[in-house]
């Protein structure tokens, strides 16, 4: 009797929620061609917690000057742009429909399906507006995911000028013999790889991760496993082994800290903690074997990204009020509020712009930094290290070589790591009119791969199958040919290298 | 009591101070292949538990033979039990009226006519429900089980709007979290469809013995009487079925297959089973990258989680105990006012009060500020949360912190509970505070606490709160890059899962597997403490 | 006489012992309290947002209490108490029921159900987040509908929870029940009129633990309510005021929330904590 009756429980609970699993995706009801937008739409729109209420005003303004007869329904949720990626991903379908990010989640972003790719038009507006390494933020492969919302994410030094006097402020020794002279702390956040890049970027290095169109990344090009990064690797050693050294980039004069290399986030506050002993310079330049450096940086920005929609005309109005929110005056207006470097060239030239201290010390630093591209996840793990290495090495030259050597096996692993990519064959060749450029999927039973999809195929269609991306292991030898058209799954026999087409 | 005092506390360990190591082992040694209770009786204490353990491991291998030698045994028993059902099933049909026969396809039918109507409904409600369901969207989910979907999410560009759209096509989360569901139901069916065989065969033979089958009002009345555990019970059990054991299978089933941040399943690729592949990830020697293997990482992460658990839990058991007598102790006055203010920390929220604590610790933290600057104690910040040793340690005393007000509160009933006529006739025979403690107090205390110990060692190996806010696993582990997650040396296996599937590559599949291995672990001590500590096993005799 | 010298210098030793106890006492006290104190004064400054290196503010105030007022911290005060409200009357009926049996009745599936149930609590539940984020978030209780979704969690698998009640229970003796029974009373009748008075300890004490709970939440509260801060509950909403780009200008409006959130618990707590006691000796120590 009870067990009847728990069953007939668990029963209903399972039904409920298997119905609901049914119908979970949202009628995507097409809008009619043309490029009729006028409508609501309910929209969802993620902004740091500081910029909650200027955004709501930026929409309502939106509303009321668009010449579609958009209206935007908009619910303005408080979530950092540090979190936006991780947050996406939890769930991208319930995830903001705009959302304000840092660059350096674009490829995580992508490679979630969590951002839609712009439009001709709005590339077009995007290239138009703003300056090159916002784009270049904003860019995998030759597709724009995004649109630049400010160019002001990089970091320059502040410091305290009745600890650092301003004759000091340009040499890393000088530094920190005057902080450890004065019993006061650097803080510099070199256990986080976007701050001890700067090191290697001063002394020449570079390192760059190349992405296909998809936002996978392919390979890395880097060097700081070099001489000249040695000699980054010692300039680290500097900072890192001072007693003054802390590992953080918070506003820390309060609590003890003399300098601080940071962004322009942190000018409100420590304006307040410090007031007129405020001093904002570029970074100083560090000296090793009688030769200077000056310290690099990365250099880069938030953007504001999209959500891929299932409805095209939503998806429509969407760009449009992206791009007013990106656009000059938002951008003049969020500068003006919170001090936020706009990306927008005419932004960029307002004087307001042009004489904000802060803004000057980044442009200074701009000299030596180089824009931030497309970096794969797993890095930032990877180098944050560099700078724990090198503090608990003994500082031989050899300590450091190791060090160097060791983040230069873990990046080159990223990619041996992927067997799954090095090990899979691909479809490539004329199917859908593609000119042998794209990679089609196939998956895996054992020795035999089949197509992910079933292709409609003409007659004399040709293609391989091959392994990892390279031409190193294919089949069949020579271009299979198709000689019936119809559609087909492609199948491979990876044991005997025997391609055949499996009707669909 | 007074002979256990006569025998002098002093005589069993000045004994054992003079066995020297190799004796020590030997005589351990000597009696493990073979039963001997004389010489076992003979062996000092921690000789006996020393062996109580070996014994274990020894028996391990025995265990598993013996698993595999009964596993014959078990699948023979099975099968006949199994074709005994089926027998049963094809006589009930056989030998039964038309009335059990219908019921074979209409469940439920023999009840209702036979007078038991609610029962009948029940059951008919349940197979129609189920048939439904089959149909609806249960034969879709179980279709696709085997493969997790074949089309991912699919993108296309409109030319007149100037947008690209998505179109999501299957969801191997859901294909998975179904499949698995309707699997559940399936049994579920299967079971109550044979419930309801039985209860026909049962009702036919009752009524033609001219016994009177239990009504509806019968029915209902034992709900609340010889049945009221099943009433009890169904309302917890459903929830935990749902959700804890579902979830817990679909994890399992996660290590199976490829599922991260690059297979979500639904918004970019669908994910897929791979077998065993995740296993080797985790269990293979080879580096990955520039760091140490996973294997070894593993390793590393597990070794602190052990000694983390160990410290904590006894640091906490011994320190609370004291902090209690302290209190306990006659003569100290403002007894309930030394509790209030310890049991604070117990009231408090901990990422309240731990995040504080935290930020206490800082290098430019309130703490450093103190001795370096105001007192001029130190020239140089103390490195709490920057050194792998300095951060374990802090970690374990902010534990201690957080824990003594909790063990204080629990020994201080314990402790006095303890018959005092024990104390007075120890004091009588002239044994010290000490000897009162080690001879009274802690054989009394560990043998009521035990089991506490155990579900305190464990909830320490899983103690995710006092290390993600007060580290978050800092300080980086450098050797340890290369594995998932960015790990920590202050990282539990806990902490390290939680990274895992937060990180960069948001590998589940990875989580999964580590999940199943701190079970492992877990279940292992569990065992072993099961097997040494014999009270816990016999619930009954405190009742 | 020699006796008595003994006596006394017993006297004089149990002083010293008790002095020495009484000083390690308030130094324990010290250290237990600071950090709460401390908690308390910084919420009181007005002077600076951010974190200092003093602990007595300049300037005292109530602006980071306004500050909460305005914020959404109201809202995410409101949804952890309906959260700990519900949580402690369906935890403990659904505690209360599976302990209850399993300690009187003795049925065939008792052994390998507390079994298994020890067994399924060695799994991580951390592991199991994801997927009971995708089991709410197909019933719509996710985000603003966080409430419902976090209770029904919480509630579904608090049986799992029933073992320090259980050990209550158990030292209840038997005998009473099979008196009632012997007098005609349904085992129903047994449970309400004998057991459940005599249980007032561990009802309270599930209550308050229940309650308590959702307090401090984070990890999942978190999961479920992403992006959504209507959703969030206190402990969720407060840490995000601690991230890197907010620590700066909410650093004294979370050590204000903290005493807010702090202040009704430890009250209650306080008030209840000769019953917290009973319960945690009675359960948690006897198998």
């Amino acid at each position: 009797m009870k067990k009847l009756l728990a069953i007939a429980l668990a029963l209903a609970l399972t039904l409920s929620l298997a119905a609901c699993g049914n119908g979970g995706e949202p009628p995507a009801d097409g809008g009619d061609a043309g490029a009729d937008l006028a409508g609501t739409y309910d929209v969802v729109i993620w902004a740091p917690e500081a910029a909650v209420d200027l955004t709501k005003s930026q929409v309502a303004d939106f509303n009321s000057s668009n010449e579609y007869g958009i209206t935007i329904n908009a619910t303005v949720e408080p979530v950092s742009e540090a979190d936006a990626a991780t947050n996406m991903i939890t769930d991208v379908q319930a995830g903001g429909d705009l959302f304000f990010f840092a660059q350096d989640q674009l490829s995580r972003l992508i490679q979630a399906g969590a951002v839609s790719k712009l439009g001709a038009s709005a590339v077009e507006f995007a290239k138009n507006n703003n300056n090159a390494a916002s784009i270049l933020a904003a860019q995998s492969g030759s597709d724009l995911y995004a649109y630049p919302l400010t160019a002001d994410n990089g970091y320059f030094m502040y410091y305290d000028k009745s600890v650092v006097p301003d004759s000091d402020a340009d040499s890393l020794e000088a530094i920190i013999a005057d902080c450890e002279a004065a019993g006061k702390n650097i803080s510099f956040e070199l256990e986080n790889a976007w701050y001890s890049a700067g090191f290697f970027f001063g002394t020449g290095c570079h390192s760059q991760w190349i992405t296909d169109d998809d936002g996978n990344f392919i390979s890395i090009d880097d060097d700081f496993n070099s001489d000249k990064g040695l000699i980054a690797a010692k300039g680290i050693q500097k900072v890192v082994t001072s007693k003054s050294y802390v590992n953080s980039s918070n506003a820390d004069f309060a609590s003890g800290s003399a300098v601080v290399v940071t962004g322009t986030w942190n000018y409100a506050t420590i304006k307040d903690q410090i007031g007129d002993n405020m001093g904002v310079a570029d970074l100083p330049s560090f000296e090793v074997d009688g030769q200077s450096y000056h310290i690099g940086s990365y250099s880069g920005c938030k953007l504001l990204g999209v959500k891929p929609q299932t409805d095209a005309v939503r998806g429509a109005a969407l760009a449009r009020l992206a791009q007013y929110l990106t656009g000059k005056d938002c951008q003049l207006a969020r500068f003006n509020s919170f001090g936020w470097g706009p990306s927008n060239k005419d932004a960029l030239a307002d004087p307001a712009v042009t004489s904000d201290p802060t803004l000057a010390a980044l442009n200074e630093q701009g000299n030596y930094a180089v824009p931030q591209p497309n970096i794969h996840g797993s890095w930032w793990d990877i180098a944050k290290v560099i700078a724990t290495d090198i503090k608990a090495s003994d500082g031989s030259d050899a300590a450091l070589k190791a060090a160097l050597d060791k983040y230069e096996q873990s990046i080159q692993a990223v990619f041996s790591m992927s067997d799954d990519v090095k090990n899979a064959f691909t479809v490539i060749g004329s199917i859908n009119g593609d000119g042998w450029t794209l990679d089609l999927p196939m998956t895996a039973d054992g020795d035999i791969w089949t197509s992910n999809e079933a292709y409609t195929m003409d007659a004399g269609v040709e293609f391989k199958c091959r392994q990892g991306m390279s031409w190193d292991v294919a089949y069949p030898a020579d271009n299979f040919v198709v000689e019936t058209a119809g559609t087909y799954y492609i199948q491979l026999n990876a044991a005997t290298g025997e391609v055949s087409l499996i009707p669909a | 009591m007074k002979r256990q005092n006569g025998t002098d506390p002093g005589n069993s360990s000045v004994r054992r101070k003079h066995k020297s190591p190799q004796v020590f082992f030997k005589e351990i040694g000597e009696i493990l292949g073979e039963y001997s209770d004389g010489r076992y009786l003979r062996l000092s204490k921690l000789q006996k538990l020393i062996y109580k353990i070996l014994a274990f491991f020894r028996a391990i291998p025995f265990a598993i033979a013996g698993f595999f030698k009964n596993i014959g045994k078990n699948i023979k028993n099975a099968a006949i039990s199994l074709v005994n059902e089926f027998k049963d099933i094809g006589s009930t049909f056989a030998h039964g009226d038309w009335k059990t026969r219908v019921s074979y396809f209409v469940m439920g039918f023999g009840n209702i006519t036979r007078g038991q109507i609610l029962r009948g409904l029940l059951f008919l409600l349940f197979e129609i429900v189920f048939i439904v369901y089959m149909i609806v969207a249960g034969g879709h989910w179980l279709s696709l089980l085997p493969s997790l979907g074949k089309q991912g999410p699919t993108q296309s560009y409109d030319p007149v709007l100037d947008t690209y759209t998505t179109v999501y096509n299957d969801n191997s989360f859901k294909i998975l979290l179904y499949g698995v569901l309707t699997i559940f139901f399936i049994i579920a069916f299967i079971y109550t469809w044979r419930l309801n065989v039985k209860q026909n065969k049962l009702a036919e033979q009752y009524l033609k013995s001219g016994k009177k089958l239990k009504g509806d009002k019968d029915d209902l009345r034992s709900m609340v009487d010889e049945q009221f555990y099943k009433t009890l019970l169904a309302l917890p059990l459903t929830g935990i079925l749902v959700f804890t054991v579902m979830p817990i299978v679909f994890m399992i089933l996660v290590a199976f297959t490829n599922y991260d941040g690059a297979h979500n399943g639904f918004s970019n690729n669908l994910f897929s089973w791979v077998g065993l592949d995740n296993f080797n990830t985790l269990f293979s020697w080879q580096s990955a990258g520039g760091g140490q293997s996973y294997s070894a990482t593993f390793g590393e992460i597990l070794a602190w989680t052990l000694i983390w658990a160990f410290l904590a839990t006894f640091t906490n058991y011994f320190l609370g105990m004291f902090v209690a007598m302290m209190i306990n102790k006659k003569g100290i006055g403002l007894k309930k006012m030394w509790r209030t203010i310890l049991v604070m920390t117990v009231a408090i929220p901990q990422f309240i009060s731990l995040l504080y604590v935290s930020k206490m610790f800082a290098r430019n933290g309130l703490i450093n500020l103190t001795l370096k600057d105001t007192l001029g104690w130190i020239s140089q910040p103390l490195p709490f949360w920057e050194d792998a040793t300095w951060a374990r340690v802090t970690v374990i005393l902010v534990n201690i912190w957080i824990g003594i007000p909790y063990l204080m509160l629990i020994t201080t009933g314990i402790l006095m509970n303890i018959p005092a006529d024990l104390y007075e006739s120890a004091r009588i025979d002239g044994a010290n505070a000490w000897q009162q403690y080690t001879k009274i107090t802690l054989p009394y205390m560990l043998f009521i606490t035990g089991p506490y110990l155990l579900t305190s060692f464990t909830g320490n190996m899983n103690n995710f709160n006092v290390i993600y806010l007060l580290t978050g696993g800092a300080p980086t582990n450098p050797a340890a890059s290369g594995a998932a997650g960015s790990v920590g040396y202050t990282d539990l296996l806990i902490t390290w899962l939680f990274k895992i599937t937060t990180g960069a590559e948001s590998q589940y599949y990875l989580a999964s597997v580590v999940g199943i291995m701190v079970f492992v672990v877990v279940a292992l001590i569990s065992l072993i403490v099961y097997n040494v500590l014999p009270s816990i096993k016999n619930e009954e005799d405190y009742q | 006489m020699s006796n008595n010298k003994h006596h006394m210098g017993m006297k004089t030793l149990n002083r010293l012992s008790n002095s020495a106890i009484y000083t390690l006492l308030v130094i324990i006290s010290v250290v237990w309290l600071i950090p709460f104190v401390f908690i308390v004064l910084q919420s009181f400054r007005v002077e600076s947002t951010y974190q200092v290196g003093y602990v007595v503010p300049h300037q005292w105030g109530f602006q980071n209490y306004i500050n909460l007022w305005n914020s959404d911290f109201k809202r995410w005060y409101l949804n952890t108490f309906i959260i700990a409200l519900a949580a402690a009357v369906l935890q403990t009926i659904i505690v209360l029921c599976m302990s209850y049996t399993l300690s009187r009745f003795r049925f065939k599936l008792r052994g390998p159900l507390m079994r298994f149930m020890l067994i399924l609590g060695m799994f991580p539940g951390m592991l199991t987040m994801i997927i009971l984020y995708r089991v709410l978030s197909d019933l719509g209780l996710t985000q603003a509908n966080a409430v419902p979704g976090l209770i029904l969690v919480s509630v579904a698998s608090s049986g799992m929870g029933y073992y320090v009640s259980k050990g209550f229970f158990d030292t209840i003796p038997k005998s009473l029940d099979e008196a009632a029974r012997v007098d005609g009373a349904t085992r129903l009748q047994v449970l309400y009129k004998i057991i459940l008075p005599l249980a007032k300890p561990i009802v309270i004490y599930t209550i308050l633990t229940a309650f308590m709970g959702p307090w401090g939440d984070y990890v999942f509260a978190r999961y479920v309510a992403f992006g959504t801060s209507a959703g969030y509950n206190v402990a969720v909403g407060m840490y995000s005021w601690l991230t890197n780009d907010q620590i700066n200008n909410m650093y004294t409006t979370f050590c204000a929330g903290g005493v807010i959130v702090a202040l009704p618990v430890t009250i209650l707590f306080l008030c209840l904590q000769k019953y917290y006691v009973e319960g945690v000796t009675g359960g948690a120590v006897k198998g």
